[in-house]
């Protein structure tokens, strides 16, 4: 008995223990991913702006300054106009990006055309490019088309890129059983009804999935932009506040924390439709 | 998960499949035999004249539609392609010469029309045999007296039957023109001397596998690329197994059930995650530069500030380099990680508790390799991911060059290095060349990680 | 509401799997069909090729009297059921349910708002199609989901409903658009036992009320036997039999059915059968078990079985096996045996045991034996006993083919005769031996086929029974107190009936000589060409010149041309010009053939002179025909086949197209 009762005070001590190492490991962590985001959002309440007038993490003094700064003093870095321009480029990316991305995924899971197996080992070599000095020809071609120096081009490039990565949308519809679409099918509905009555109001997972990578992508990409636009007034938020130098941090912090808002929020409403739409995703082909 | 199946049989079956090709050429060309020796006067007449076999097979509709393509398309070869596609070949022949005012041609945008030329003159060829495809067609089903499909109804299947050339026209063409045709173009730009000081509106010519000797054997760029690369290899599997080890740790604490609040406390990491890359990045920089809090907080203890990203801090700079990226990398991680986990069937871990395995055994018997067989094409492509990271040292340590490096510091990448010898200092040829090492290297190593792996091993083991 | 028709039905992938091979089957209006059989047997793709989701490979499907291949599934007026019950998720039931029917036009004429029909200028109705209105779906989907108790649910959606409902609905969704033919695709298997149970009969009732064709699929034997009034079974893509459930029961065609048909399975053993003057002696394989029956009970066994040396199955239901010491003690086949374990199933037993001493009775071999016994019976292990074989029930199976080698129908009527001077006597008669049959004198036995016995000539006979088998009408006679079996087109009184003999489907053996029977179809390889000659026609009174396709079979250098119904099916099979590049084989009988001025050359080999009729033995090229005629020829013929009786194979593919 007495053994017994040794045993389970043990085991219980060991629980307790484990109980607690989870936790503090738990804190340790949110720490770690929190306190940079608190230290940015501090420094964009300092005063002076300037990350050399700060008490280490801390500002020395609190004030509204930058955020006032950032949508008044628009002679040199007109945040609002970047801030309007990414919110377009990104937003009409995200429409035209997921409706290719997700066009293109159903036609590969549900067609068996005679391309369809070329295609998707050409995708798949393709992924494994540095996209990077592509670039220069994308460049090339943007100045041919005169779409150098515009917004459209910038949308144009996203949109067009993005069915690449219609594999995890491919993964998504293959786990919606083919007899739906045959059972719509003998009730009359063409391929095209079955796609936009069917499989779409059934892959809301997938959808806010593809249209929040969409819109991510181009929000907070600078590599294009910064190739493609010139004009300050046409920069995105990425491009211009990587022109920002150290005496402008806190107006750095105020810009970085107004454009990671809309999408912190995004992801927060969607984190279920997220961790869904990427497993399914993952786990079939 | 599959396609990585077939691409890995793809190369083990590489031998046979060759020796197969002049069979399978000569059965591809079955069906062209057939019709050249079957088609009739119509079909013939539709190999001449696009769509006139189908105007003599009184399908107007379709037949003016061929007709105006292949009117369109001479049109344009006379035009223009013809001279686009010679340009290809020659990159140009007329030099500049401001003096004289003569506007010379510019090799790079030739070179870029004439790929587009070869691309339209491949679409081209593709309607023409569909073209011809479909006068013999006419011709099976006028001799096997079946009723010809109407063009109106042909049209009408593109939103039935044929729905996927409708939904899967706009992607294939943007997919072509805005990433095959770079690609192409950079493959093409590393057999090319284009760069310093070859720049349009100096003509650029053809050099065959220079760029690749130069790079590997050369003395100006082969010790810095062998540097980077050596750097490279280790960054990216560092990276990656960190990113993945401690996503998955993270995944499998929250998924205890020990935890209460796993919302909130997941919600840390998601926060990390939702952030843009860049702004991560350029405040990690400012938290490490000179001038920053951590050196603050140095000095405030009586220490010299420290450059922690500076031009003699190499693995300091190395190691903040992978601690920023974990930062980065892990939240997603973690998310793929908690999918799977929630996936993962419980009837196991029943199974293993009556059989009193251990939570570690659990651990290591059912959860890792079920992970790890779920997560491989995503372990790989973070891999590639990684090795292909081209943020991180951009931002935080970018543009510095350094003794023994050639436009490159210790903690560049490939990518960095390629993205500085192209983009800044016009050594486009050089960079595309790299481009195309990184891609084989990339490739061949995935491929080989893949069918090690228990996912290509054993498909079928959790299914 | 319409019958189906199915001939010559396969499906063929590209890389040359059959899934579906010569399906053949007429099926009536109102019937519950079943197709039954083990996975991978080919039930699913017919049932999907009936439903238009599959393409028919070759073969000519109609359903009511228009042929539907290639055509779209909603064109088909067929409604599905799937096993997944594939409902859409998003939908309420109601939605669900109503679907089919908003994608449906119905006819009807022009009205105003007021319902008034709006008239042409000559005052005439303006026909339109239109779609259905709110109170038409809400009557229609209303009184499907009242035939199947789903009113209440009409607002949920599918996820909030059991398995039992969703099948329900899914059954709901086909039943509103009254279709033809109701398809049915394993609807049961993802229900647990009870509510299969419950469900199959509600189908059943189903079936009843809406008076529609039912086609179903299932895997499981009991679902065929309890819903069917006719069952398909298959297995690889073979149909192995097609009859009503009773019928599959007491009279399966091979080892298969014998075997899937039925619980606990058919007992299989192996053995001979000897038959000894008017007895048979059958010896168990693997043991001692020795029996001796009445030839009279295996009357209809295949003769050639019948002689010691060939191996067979023999089965016996576990019914038709008895412990029952009354019975035993009656019985004259007995057979010892150990018993080794019972399963009490309350109403029966089922005792396992072995006819071979050292066999154990668990694992399924040819002589283990399970016996269907009376409720509650104590039977101790290890005990030696004797039980009786019920004869009557015997079934008998060849070792290779599977098939029944004692068919409802039998082949051969086994004779004992007598060959003396060009005459042959059996059963007290004797009849002229016709030229074309040379043997010497001397006894022997005649393998005389239930077909070659026709109901003229001057054998005197009696009628004494007379059995309709699926169509088939199957006469036993008594002649001079023999038993012979013949085959009828119409049902016979019983009585005095005069019979012939056809002496070219006679196997006679005596001594070491044999006849064979001449064989029936003379086959030829051949190609399929087309021609267009120029030629005038008149058209809408005005003669034109014009190119006139004609179609022909190219057989041996001579061209034969194809009548429509011929060349139509050839194109049906084919696609694109591969009918062109193809090689058939073309099949006649010996009665499709005239000798004519140009035709097939053919090498006459001999006149086989059959009395009634006289055939002339010829070659072509490597193949041997057989073509009736009326005088005597030799040397070389041409003959002229009458090509609207053709049947023809395609020979790659091994397809029959007509």
């Amino acid at each position: 008995m007495n053994i017994d009762k040794a045993k389970v005070v043990k085991a219980k001590t060991k629980k307790v223990l484990g109980v607690l190492i989870t936790y503090c490991i738990l804190v340790i962590v949110a720490f770690i991913f929190f306190f940079p985001c608190l230290w940015l959002i501090l420094a964009s309440f300092s005063k002076s702006g300037s990350i050399y007038s700060f008490d280490g993490f801390f500002p020395k003094e609190y004030g509204g300054e930058a955020f006032k700064a950032l949508f008044t003093d628009t002679v040199m870095y007109h945040y609002p106009k970047w801030f309007l321009n990414t919110l377009f480029i990104a937003s009409m990316s995200c429409i035209f990006g997921t409706l290719l991305t997700i066009l293109t995924a159903y036609c590969m899971s549900r067609f068996r055309f005679k391309s369809r197996k070329a295609m998707m080992k050409t995708t798949l070599v393709l992924g494994m490019f540095p996209s990077f000095m592509g670039t220069i020809a994308v460049y090339l071609m943007m100045t041919q088309f005169n779409l150098i120096n515009q917004h459209w081009g910038l949308i144009l490039i996203y949109s067009a890129q993005a069915p690449m990565g219609y594999m995890v949308q491919k993964g998504f519809f293959d786990t919606i059983p083919y007899s739906i679409d045959e059972a719509a099918r003998i009730d009359g509905a063409s391929n095209f009804t079955v796609f936009v009555k069917f499989i779409l109001p059934m892959s809301k997972p997938i959808l806010v999935y593809t249209a929040l990578t969409a819109f991510t992508w181009p929000w907070s990409d600078f590599i294009l932009p910064k190739m493609l636009l010139i004009d300050k007034d046409l920069y995105t938020v990425a491009v211009g506040l990587m022109s920002l130098g150290e005496t402008e941090f806190a107006r750095f912090a105020a810009g970085s924390i107004f454009i990671a808002i809309p999408i912190i929020v995004l992801y927060f409403c969607l984190v279920k439709y997220m961790i869904n739409g990427m497993a399914a995703g993952a786990v079939k082909e | 998960m599959k396609m990585f199946d077939k691409t890995a049989g793809f190369f083990k079956s590489l031998p046979k499949r060759i020796n197969a090709i002049p069979k399978n050429i000569s059965l591809k060309f079955s069906g062209a035999k057939e019709i050249i020796k079957q088609g009739n006067g119509k079909v013939s007449a539709s190999m001449i004249v696009m769509g006139l076999g189908q105007m003599l097979y009184k399908q107007w509709a379709k037949g003016f539609m061929y007709l105006f393509i292949q009117i369109a398309f001479i049109v344009y070869f006379i035009l223009t392609g013809g001279a686009d596609l010679f340009g290809l070949f020659t990159l140009g022949q007329v030099e500049s010469n401001a003096w004289y005012g003569v506007e010379g041609d510019n090799s790079v945008v030739m070179m870029l029309m004439g790929i587009l030329a070869v691309f339209l003159i491949i679409l081209y060829l593709f309607i023409y045999v569909a073209n011809v495809k479909d006068a013999y067609r006419l011709q099976c089903t006028e001799d096997t007296l079946k009723q010809p499909i109407p063009f109106g109804k042909e049209v009408g299947e593109l939103l039935d039957k044929s729905f996927y050339k409708t939904a899967m026209a706009l992607p294939i063409i943007g997919v072509c023109v805005f990433s095959i045709l770079p690609i192409v173009f950079m493959i093409l730009i590393a057999f090319t001397n284009y760069g310093e000081p070859y720049i349009p509106p100096a003509l650029i010519d053809w050099v065959g596998l220079e760029n690749f000797k130069n790079i590997l054997s050369l003395g100006q760029f082969a010790p810095t690329f062998f540097k980077i690369f050596g750097w490279n290899i280790l960054w990216a599997v560092l990276s990656t197994a960190i990113n993945y080890l401690a996503g998955l740790g993270l995944a499998l604490l929250l998924n205890k059930k020990c935890v209460k609040g796993k919302a909130i406390w997941r919600s840390f990491p998601i926060l990390a995650y939702a952030i843009p890359g860049f702004i991560t990045l350029l405040g990690f920089k400012f938290m490490f530069s000179y001038g920053g809090p951590i050196n603050y907080y140095i000095q405030q203890g009586g220490g010299e500030a420290i450059g922690f990203l500076g031009l003699d801090a190499k693995w300091t700079a190395r190691f903040i380099g992978l601690g920023v990226n974990a930062w980065i990398s892990i939240p997603s991680t973690m998310l793929l990680a908690t999918g799977i986990l929630s996936n993962i069937n419980t009837d196991l871990y029943e199974a293993a508790r009556v059989d009193g395995a251990s939570s570690f055994k659990q651990f290591i018997k059912i959860t890792l390799p079920y992970v790890l067989f779920a997560t491989t094409p995503v372990l790989i492509s973070q891999f590639i991911g990684n090795f292909n990271n081209f943020g991180i040292f951009y931002f935080l340590r970018g543009g510095l060059d350094m003794d023994g490096y050639f436009l490159a510091s210790d903690t560049d990448l490939l990518i960095n290095w390629l993205y500085r010898m192209s983009i800044d200092n016009n050594y486009y040829s050089i960079g595309a060349a790299i481009s195309l090492i990184i891609f084989i290297i990339t490739s061949i190593i995935s491929l080989t990680v893949y069918v090690l792996s228990p996912s290509y091993k054993q498909e079928e083991t959790f299914r | 509401m319409a019958n189906l028709s199915l001939k010559h039905i396969y499906k063929v992938y590209p890389n040359g799997a059959k899934a579906v091979n010569d399906f053949n089957m007429q099926i009536a209006d109102k019937e519950f069909i079943v197709f039954v059989g083990p996975s991978g047997c080919g039930k699913s793709t017919t049932l999907r090729m009936i439903a238009g989701l599959e393409e028919i490979t070759a073969g000519e499907l109609k359903i009511g009297d228009t042929v539907v291949n290639g055509m779209e599934p909603k064109d088909r007026d067929i409604a599905m059921v799937f096993q997944n019950y594939a409902l859409y998720p998003h939908m309420t039931i109601y939605e669900n349910i109503a679907f089919g029917l908003r994608q449906r036009k119905i006819p009807d004429i022009k009205r105003d708002k007021k319902g008034n029909p709006v008239l042409d200028k000559k005052g005439k109705e303006i026909k339109i199609m239109r779609h259905y209105n709110k109170q038409e779906l809400d009557a229609k989907v209303n009184e499907a989901a009242q035939i199947l108790g789903i009113t209440d649910y009409l607002k949920r959606k599918p996820k909030e409903m059991s398995g039992g409902q969703r099948q329900r609905v899914a059954l709901g969704r086909a039943i509103v658009r009254q279709p033809k033919v109701m398809l049915l695709d394993e609807p049961l298997s993802n229900l647990d036992a009870k509510l299969r149970t419950q469900m199959r009969s509600e189908i059943v009732k189903l079936h009843k009320k809406l008076q529609t064709t039912f086609i179903y699929v299932t895997h499981d034997q009991v679902e065929a036997m309890t819903m069917g009034t006719r069952i398909v079974v298959m297995k690889d893509g073979f149909v192995k039999q097609i009859d009503t459930p009773k019928n599959l029961y007491k009279y399966p065609a091979n080892k298969f059915v014998a075997g899937f048909i039925g619980t606990p399975q058919m007992n299989f053993f192996e053995g001979t059968l000897e038959k000894d003057g008017d007895k048979v002696h059958i010896d168990f394989k693997y043991s001692d078990a020795k029996i001796t029956v009445p030839y009279s009970m295996l009357m209809k066994t295949t003769p050639q079985y019948l002689d010691g040396t060939k191996t067979v199955y023999i089965g016996f239901r576990a019914e038709d096996v008895t412990l029952d010491p009354d019975k035993v003690a009656e019985s004259t086949a007995k057979i010892k045996m150990r018993i080794s374990h019972s399963e009490e199933l309350g109403t029966e037993t089922l005792v396992y045991g072995d006819i071979n001493m050292d066999g154990d009775g668990f694992a399924e071999t040819s002589t283990r034996v399970i016996i269907k016994a009376g409720g509650f019976k104590e039977y101790s292990p290890d005990a030696i006993c004797e039980a009786a074989l019920d004869i009557d029930a015997i079934h008998l199976f060849d070792m290779d083919t599977e098939e029944s080698i004692m068919p409802r129908i039998p082949e051969y009527n086994y004779l004992d005769c007598k060959v003396e001077k060009g005459k042959l006597s059996f059963l007290g008669n004797l009849v002229d031996l016709p030229p074309a049959i040379k043997i010497d004198d001397g006894n022997g036995e005649m393998l005389l086929p239930v077909s070659a016995v026709k109901f003229d000539g001057n054998i005197k006979g009696k009628v004494i029974d007379c059995e309709d088998i699926n169509g088939q009408i199957l006469v036993a006679l008594e002649v001079n107190g023999g038993r012979l079996y013949a085959l009828s087109d119409k049902v016979l009184g019983n009585g005095e009936v005069k019979i012939g003999i056809d002496f070219k489907q006679l196997i006679l053996q005596v001594g070491k000589t044999e006849v064979q029977p001449m064989p029936t179809v003379n086959g030829l390889d051949g190609t399929f060409i087309m021609e267009k000659p120029i030629e005038t026609i008149t058209e809408n009174e005005k003669t034109k010149k014009k190119k006139m396709p004609h179609y022909y079979l190219l057989v041996n250098g001579t061209k034969l041309e194809a009548p429509a119904e011929v060349y139509e099916k050839m194109f049906g099979a084919t696609t694109g010009r591969k009918v062109y590049n193809s090689t058939y084989r073309y099949e006649w009988t010996p009665y499709d053939f005239k000798i004519a001025d140009n035709g097939i050359e053919a090498q006459v080999i001999e006149v086989l002179d059959y009395g009634a009729e006289k055939f002339i033995k010829c070659s072509v090229g490597e193949e041997t025909l057989y073509v009736l005629t009326d005088n005597t020829v030799s040397g070389v013929i041409k003959l002229v086949p009458d090509v609207s009786k053709v049947s023809v194979v395609e020979s790659e593919r091994q397809i029959r197209i007509v």
